[in-house]
């Protein structure tokens, strides 16, 4: 007969799948050179035709007109700024999203879900370890940036934007969940990965100001955890102000976060019961 | 075709037929940090595996010829050069008369493949478009390859299907529109690899009767390769024995069995043999050419088998049950038996050819 | 020594080979088939296609936004005009933002057309016949160009409600032949990246580092002279980048850039170039892989 465990243990055991998923994806990683190299390297390439264009249009490096919206007239760290966050995004849709998909098609999602864990768990160790990966290109881009485009970041703002950036993926998480949740049931989730990326690219500030979107469209952007991290991380580096001056996105992310995360493991929840009564889980 | 000096057809000939796989090892980002072994350090961090090693056969015109051994043995490898998928790195086959190597489209033109397994198909399309499609690729006239299509799904009893998705058929279905697409352009010469893989009994017979339809009534030359003894035993008019890259034996099934008919047979069957049961026992029959333990599963209730081949194996039975009894062995039958396939091949490989997989 | 007979075998091959008129046909029609083929698969995934209809727009609209702000919501830039003699950004940028599906052809339709089949399972069954591998190539690429074709209208119509676009009329057709013949060249570079992603396991990072690289050295958004004088310079080899000042020089009026030189000849030689270079990689890869045997892996 099975003893009832306590709550430590069960934490305990839950922590260990968290765990175990991190080691498992960052072997993975490690494992293939090339994919680090790529995922560190090319995100420049996607950012410099913006640069380029740039330069062409205002025939500069700075931009008056971009200023009076921007509050600042350097488009290149503005742009900059914007693609290394985007980054988080990319790898919380597809990595988290898809990663049910993947294991379908690998033929080890039954045995997942067989397993007696929490398998939002399991999600979890997946987000962090894609959590871990981003935040290691990220800091490779921005050092490189600060090296070659000028880009200042005094120590003062480091802690600062690494609580934005916890908060940012807690939310993405959230969503990232909620888009796992969909990808049990409906087979074609790299399109629902997709639709959403479009909806960052397209709502959040992440080549130009949230104000030069027509007003529905800023409506949009104020449900995405993206926004309020970039306008934060660039109020700290670009506009050089300082952490009270932020509060409002901190605390926009709070309530994202806590309504992005509930509303991603409920719907998880919900439908793995569902899918599991349908028996189509497994199937791809 | 290929006649030779007493002018029999083959329609399959290989020429010392090699293939040499070579893996370089896979180190990861920090592997340069990682302490080499001695074997590493001195070679050249490469994996070698002969796949085919000098491999010389003939396949006669109309022939069902059977290449059996175990996974890993060779056998997917040879089909794949004959196929021209795979470029050997000695040797060189000629099919229907022309050279593997020289003649690619002709050798192509000439042979209908059918792999084992799932995914060979398009499963989005429906049977009747994946196989006008291929007919397509196989260079057929539109009209022409309608009429075949139409003939080969009903062949099949699928017609009533046909406009189907491959992804609503069942894993038996859609083997049987890969037989068909092997069949649109009327190959004189079938190469199936595990042709059966992965399907019931129903549809494992199916095919089967299928195949030795196509030989026998048809008059195609057929290479079956297989890991299944009863499959092999079945249908062919010859096997070929392969194990590690090399053939032990071409002959008959009555003919390989024959091999090994002078000599003695003892099975016992039995459940929880004991522990390294052939080293075990070997010291109580030292006159017994081969002791093999074929396990079982447990869990299923299937016991374990444990042959001995050779010498006096009849003589040694009391001594045999009596050591398994010792160790706690629940004998369920002994048997002084006729030797098959499986005999055959463990007596001229000395390995085994357990169903689904290598022991 | 056995005598071999090939007669007795091409009796009972029933298919063209080598060079005729019959086998050419038949490898028309297999690219053509490749191309419905396609299409078929495609359309059962009803949601990734509307999908892949509207992402072209979906990337174009911040590239045009973001322009848009620099200047303060105008779409004329005084940088923009003395560089290539229009300062008119919607128009310039859309001009070049057309192709950008096309080069999606090459490296991804085309590139990775051999890495789908093997993602399908069907690689090998596709291989045993004697249809040659490169009219599998085609016909993704078939396939690809129709696409984006259809895409770039629905582009177009959207574009011009929007923002309004300032074209020559007269100069579409002439543009139209410079098009064709920048996709001879871009058919051979997918020819060679198909094999590419054949040799290397991840074969999409090859696809998506080629695309990044075309899309910094096509002036798709800005002239080539913003550019380093070696990024100039290697844009030379691709034939976006000749290919989209001839278009514009056709499309946009007074459009009249610093580089120009002679864009016809440029890209005949670079059709040349890239279709020699690319059968060549494509067939040595081809051996390379059959010889490796990692044809069936993915």
């Amino acid at each position: 007969m099975m003893k009832k465990s306590s709550d430590a243990s069960v934490f305990r055991a839950n922590f260990f799948v968290v765990w175990t998923e991190v080691a498992k994806n960052m072997k993975f990683l490690m494992a293939y050179p090339v994919i680090f190299v790529f995922w560190t390297i090319f995100p420049f390439f996607w950012f410099l035709t913006f640069i380029f264009q740039g330069q062409a249009i205002v025939g500069g490096l700075q931009s008056s007109s971009f200023a009076e919206i921007a509050g600042t007239p350097d488009y290149i760290p503005f742009i900059i700024l914007g693609a290394i966050l985007n980054g988080y995004v990319l790898t919380s849709l597809y990595g988290v999203g898809e990663s049910i998909r993947r294991e379908a098609y690998q033929g080890t999602l039954d045995y997942l879900l067989s397993s007696p864990c929490n398998k939002a768990f399991i999600l979890i160790g997946k987000a962090v370890s894609e959590s871990i990966s981003s935040t290691i290109y990220a800091v490779i881009q921005l050092v490189v940036c600060i090296v070659f485009f000028g880009i200042e970041l005094t120590l003062g703002v480091i802690m600062p934007i690494i609580l934005i950036l916890i908060l940012m993926i807690l939310g993405l998480y959230g969503i990232a969940l909620m888009l796992a949740a969909f990808s049990l049931q409906f087979k074609q989730a790299h399109d629902l990965a997709h639709t959403l990326e479009y909806v960052f690219y397209l709502f959040s500030p992440v080549r130009y100001p949230v104000q030069a979107l027509p007003f529905w469209a800023q409506i949009v952007g104020k449900f995405l955890p993206l926004t309020y991290a970039l306008i934060a991380v660039r109020s700290l580096v670009l506009l050089r102000q300082n952490f009270l001056a932020i509060y409002e996105q901190i605390f926009l992310l709070f309530v994202i976060d806590a309504v992005a995360l509930f509303l991603g493991f409920y719907l998880f929840n919900w439908m793995e019961k569902r899918t599991k009564k349908s028996g189509s889980i497994s199937q791809y | 075709m290929v006649y030779n000096k007493d002018n029999d057809v083959y329609s399959i000939q290989t020429i010392n037929l090699t293939k040499v796989f070579k893996k370089r090892k896979h180190i990861g980002i920090f592997g340069f940090l990682k302490k080499k072994t001695e074997k590493e350090t001195s070679g050249s961090g490469e994996d070698v595996t002969v796949a085919l090693d000098h491999v010389n056969s003939e396949i006669r015109s109309g022939e069902l010829f059977g290449l059996l051994g175990p996974n890993g043995a060779g056998k997917t490898t040879l089909v794949k050069c004959l196929s021209t998928i795979l470029i050997p790195d000695e040797g060189t086959a000629i099919v229907n008369g022309f050279d593997i190597r020289e003649q690619t489209s002709l050798v192509r033109a000439s042979l209908g493949l059918v792999i084992g397994g799932e995914r060979t198909l398009y499963w989005k399309l429906t049977a009747r478009d994946n196989l006008m499609y291929f007919a397509s690729l196989y260079k057929m006239p539109r009209r022409e390859a309608k009429e075949r299509v139409d003939e080969l799904l009903a062949i099949m009893n699928l017609s009533d299907r046909a406009d189907e998705r491959l992804e609503d058929y069942s894993t038996g279905m859609r083997q049987k529109i890969a037989v068909a697409r092997a069949l649109l352009h009327d190959p004189p010469i079938l190469l199936l690899d595990e042709p059966t893989l992965g399907l019931d009994p129903t549809f494992s017979r199916q095919i089967r009767s299928q195949i030795r339809e196509l030989c026998k009534k048809e008059g195609r030359t057929i290479l079956l390769a297989t890991h299944y003894m009863k499959e092999a035993d079945e249908l062919c008019d010859r096997v070929a024995i392969i194990n590690d890259g090399k053939i032990a034996a071409i002959d008959t099934p009555e003919g390989l069995k024959a091999r090994v008919k002078e000599t003695e047979l003892v099975e016992v069957a039995c459940h929880n043999p004991p522990h390294d049961t052939e080293n075990y026992l070997r010291p109580l029959c030292p006159d017994v050419e081969i002791i093999t333990l074929i396990r079982g599963d447990e869990a299923k209730g299937t016991p374990s088998r444990i042959k001995l081949i050779g010498g006096n194996a009849e003589k040694h039975v009391g001594t045999v049950v009596d050591a398994l009894r010792e160790k706690n062995a629940q004998i369920t039958s002994v048997n002084i038996s006729m030797p098959t396939l499986e005999d055959a091949f463990i007596k001229l490989t000395g390995a085994k050819l357990a169903e689904g997989g290598t022991t | 020594m056995n005598k071999i007979e090939e007669n007795r075998g091409l009796e009972q091959v029933s298919c063209p080979v080598g060079l005729s008129l019959a086998n050419l046909k038949a490898e028309l029609r297999a690219i053509w088939e490749c191309n419905i083929k396609e299409w078929k698969i495609e359309l059962a995934y009803p949601i990734n296609f509307t999908r892949q209809c509207i992402e072209p727009l979906i990337f174009l609209l911040p590239i045009l936004v973001y322009g848009l702000v620099l200047l303060g919501g105008s779409r004329f830039s005084e940088s923009l005009l003395r560089l290539v003699g229009t300062g008119d950004i919607v128009t310039y940028t859309f001009t070049g933002y057309i192709i950008m599906g096309f080069i999606g052809t090459a490296v991804w339709a085309m590139g990775f057309s051999i890495r789908k089949e093997q993602w399908y399972g069907t690689l090998e069954s596709i291989y045993v016949t004697p249809t040659s591998r490169l009219s599998l190539v085609l016909g993704m690429a078939l396939h690809s160009v129709v696409h984006q074709s259809l895409g770039t209208l629905f582009e177009v119509g959207v574009i011009y409600a929007v923002f309004g676009l300032a074209l020559r009329i007269e100069g579409i057709l002439p543009a139209l032949a410079i098009f064709a013949l920048m996709m001879f060249a871009l058919g051979g570079f997918g020819i060679f990246i198909s094999s590419l992603a054949l040799i290397f396991k991840e074969g999409w990072i090859i696809s998506e580092g080629f695309h990044s690289v075309l899309m910094i050295l096509s002036p798709v958004a800005y002239p080539l002279t913003v550019l380093p004088t070696i990024a100039q310079q290697a844009s030379t080899v691709f034939p976006t980048a000749p290919a989209l000042v001839g278009m514009r020089s056709f499309l946009i009026e007074n459009y009249t850039p610093e580089i120009l030189g002679n864009v016809f000849l440029h890209l005949l030689v670079l059709d040349a170039a890239w279709i020699v270079f690319g059968i060549l990689i494509f067939y040595l890869t081809d051996s390379y892989v059959r010889k490796s045997g990692t044809l069936g892996k993915y």
